[in-house]
């Protein structure tokens, strides 16, 4: 298929895989974060690792959507979900995340009108054929799905959908890159820089991490070449003393983002003081809330969602996967009581997430066999 | 205006979820609706999904979108070319 298929030439693989081995300097150690859980994905998929020199250490980092909201927030929309008159709606994986008391798949077993969706205009056709229930969509994700919320927002407005409503779990992804370069248990030397986010908010929110923090980030693609081409780009950089933001996915990414899309974010959210992250704590102005203009659609003031904040269970080592500290492997329960079949944390239930990626694709064996 | 609903539990056949991951699709425009601000695409595998079209302006049959979550983010480029 056009756009895909020449992004995953084999001998393309191998010509950049052997470009990286001649850059890197064979004396230091590469600590390189892929922050989007789409890249953890094509990493383990196609072998990525496996075609860069042993000195470059991949970390997966907090940009899969699912992994990161807190078990109070899935406690929450479980409340909303079990009311009578609700039908809740959310995407697949959302389905699985454990909250304190079960999951949402858990308790559309016991009962609950849960209904899983492909996009928020779904959950408005659902809301408009069923007028006489109260339809909750259950928002999550970065910069790249929250102008679809904000779109079936506007027109719900516009058509005067009075039983529709947005559960609002939006996250932005500026401020956990800096709580993550903050943190002083992580020592990074470059970011591969999300593809599809950027494509919303551009490349230019990323230029305070060479000017504040000194590290190199490029902006990625998806493909198995697009994220090679990506770490030779960040390698090459430190080899030329070069840091600073550079992107490599210019066939989708415009460098100041999509204008039409930034003007809808603007108009139908606003910005949280603050806003937990699984495994991160809270994180101030990184989460979004309807704005007041849309304020009669916000399913936590509907509702009187119950608010409830739990602490992650202390088997699970996600905050620390999340942050790079620890590989998804070095977890107490990775692959023993914590499996994508009962995941215990978030990071072992989406398949973009860090330990489901090294579950399904075997890459724990081998590593286990280094150790 | 309506298209078939995919059956599978995953958005796509590598077992991938391209809306949880914040990762975006190719999609080919079938027709288009420019004052409803929807067109139905069809991806790769030949599903076909309606697209709300409203942050691309003049989408038209044949264009390349790259939708996530049932939202056209951009046309794609069709001199795009492969790293060298």
């Amino acid at each position: 298929m056009k756009f895909v298929d020449e992004f995953r030439d084999p001998d393309l693989g191998r010509a950049l895989s052997e470009k990286i081995a001649q850059t890197v300097d064979r004396d230091r150690h590469y600590k390189i974060m892929e922050v989007c859980g789409g890249h953890t994905h094509t990493i383990y998929r196609y072998g990525i690792d496996d075609l860069l020199p042993g000195n470059i250490e991949l970390v997966h980092g907090p940009g899969c959507p699912v992994c990161v909201i807190p078990m109070g927030r899935v406690d929450d929309g479980i409340a909303v979900a079990r009311r009578p008159e609700v039908i809740f709606t959310c995407f697949g994986d959302m389905m699985r995340v454990p909250g304190g008391d079960g999951s949402l798949l858990e308790a559309k077993a016991a009962g609950a009108d849960i209904r899983m969706v492909y996009s928020p205009l779904d959950a408005l056709r659902i809301a408009k054929e069923n007028p006489d229930r109260e339809v909750v969509f259950f928002a999550v994700g970065f910069e790249t799905t929250a102008p679809s919320t904000a779109l079936t927002l506007m027109r719900a407005k516009a058509e005067d959908v009075g039983n529709f409503s947005v559960y609002c779990n939006h996250v932005t992804i500026v401020p956990p890159l800096r709580a993550l370069l903050e943190s002083p248990d992580l020592r990074l030397d470059g970011f591969v820089g999300p593809g599809h986010v950027s494509t919303v908010i551009g490349a230019r929110p990323y230029e305070f991490i060479p000017a504040e923090y000194g590290k190199p980030i490029v902006v990625s693609g998806f493909e198995p070449l697009d994220v090679l081409q990506s770490v030779y780009m960040l390698v090459k950089q430190m080899a030329e003393g070069r840091c600073e933001v550079e992107n490599q996915y210019k066939r989708v990414v415009p460098y100041d983002g999509n204008p039409m899309a930034l003007k809808v974010l603007s108009e139908v959210f606003a910005l949280r003081p603050h806003f937990e992250w699984r495994g991160l704590g809270f994180i101030s102005q990184s989460g979004l809330r309807l704005s007041d203009a849309y304020a009669d659609f916000d399913a936590e003031t509907r509702f009187d969602v119950p608010g409830v904040r739990v602490a992650d269970p202390k088997a699970c080592q996600c905050g620390e996967v999340l942050k790079g500290v620890i590989n998804p492997w070095e977890c107490k329960v990775f692959g023993t009581a914590c499996t994508p079949e009962n995941p215990i944390g978030t990071c072992m239930v989406s398949s973009e997430g860090a330990c489901a990626a090294y579950y399904n694709f075997g890459r724990f064996a081998r590593e286990r066999e280094v150790v | 205006m309506s298209a078939p609903r995919p059956t599978t539990d995953r958005c796509d056949t590598e077992g991938h979820c391209i809306t949880c991951s914040d990762e975006g699709v190719p999609m080919r425009v079938e027709t288009s609706n420019a004052e409803a601000g929807l067109a139905v695409c069809v991806d790769g595998d030949g599903r076909r999904t309606d697209v709300l079209t409203a942050l691309v302006p003049d989408v038209r049959p044949g264009d390349q979108l790259l939708v996530h979550a049932g939202t056209a983010l951009l046309r794609l480029d069709s001199s795009t070319e492969a790293p060298a």
